[in-house]
């Protein structure tokens, strides 16, 4: 389980973007940054699917060229991603375009975990459920992720 | 022993003609409602993809939502396997199919 913040975890500051986590919090994204790195390389676990999904649904020809021309694009994305939050996850500031980074590897955890737990819209939270901790930690990579959208629409042209 | 790398150029120009006789009608990219993706960080990838106002980007998003899909953006098949491609690289759901 993950202690509850008391502020919002990103904060726009001129034109950089302060974080607001503690320590806890930061090692917490770094070792998540680290096993989404495991998984992504290893590239054959189940829960990736949602991180590439098919263009053409109902043309497999069409699709397998589309996952063959893109799929090492889609990986490369991610990992570069990875490796920025994996240097920047102790900083007190981050520049605009290393947050983007950090909200590719926080929506791609909750892909990854969503995926695992096979959730739903329906779901709600049941602090009894086996799989408590899971959800506890989708929950708060969701928190993370909405304050990030939040600092990062500042920068947004128009 | 290796292969000449020729092109089998039958293969070749039966896939141009076949592309050629659709290129009339425009491909659309669809981006489909699933459970996990937040609807403020659709918005936001919609806002930064496509240049899209606050108030268009969060219109599509609901549409995705309460439709289950909305069509974002369309054209030739280039640029929308282009748009499918960087909705990808930000964890949604799109899919392309050409126009009816």
């Amino acid at each position: 389980m993950v202690r509850r913040r008391r502020q919002v975890a990103f904060a726009r500051s001129g034109d950089l973007v302060e974080v607001r986590l503690g320590e806890e919090e930061r090692d917490l994204v770094g070792r998540l940054a680290g096993q989404l790195r495991t998984l992504l390389a290893a590239d054959d676990d189940p829960g990736l699917r949602r991180l590439y999904p098919a263009a053409y649904p109902d043309d497999p020809d069409r699709d397998a060229d589309y996952a063959a021309l893109v799929h090492d694009d889609l990986l490369r994305h991610r990992l570069d991603a990875v490796e920025v939050v994996g240097d920047t996850c102790g900083n007190d500031t981050l520049e605009p375009a290393e947050l983007e980074q950090w909200m590719v590897v926080l929506n791609s955890l909750r892909l990854v975990l969503g995926t695992r737990l096979d959730i739903s819209e329906e779901d709600e939270f049941d602090p009894e459920a086996p799989d408590v901790a899971e959800r506890s930690l989708l929950l708060w990579l969701g928190l993370l992720l909405e304050e990030a959208v939040e600092a990062s629409t500042g920068f947004l042209v128009g | 022993m290796t292969r000449a790398a020729l092109p089998d150029v039958g293969e070749e120009v039966r896939g141009d003609i076949g592309e050629d006789a659709d290129t009339d009608r425009p491909w659309i990219v669809l981006v489909w409602n699933d459970p996990i993706n937040l609807m403020s960080y659709v918005a936001w990838v919609f806002q930064k993809l496509f240049g899209y106002s606050r108030h268009k980007a969060e219109q599509l998003m609901l549409d995705v939502h309460h439709k289950g899909r909305a069509v974002v953006s369309s054209g030739t098949r280039e640029k929308a396997e282009m748009d499918v491609f960087r909705l990808h690289e930000h964890g949604l759901w799109a899919t392309m199919q050409q126009d009816d």
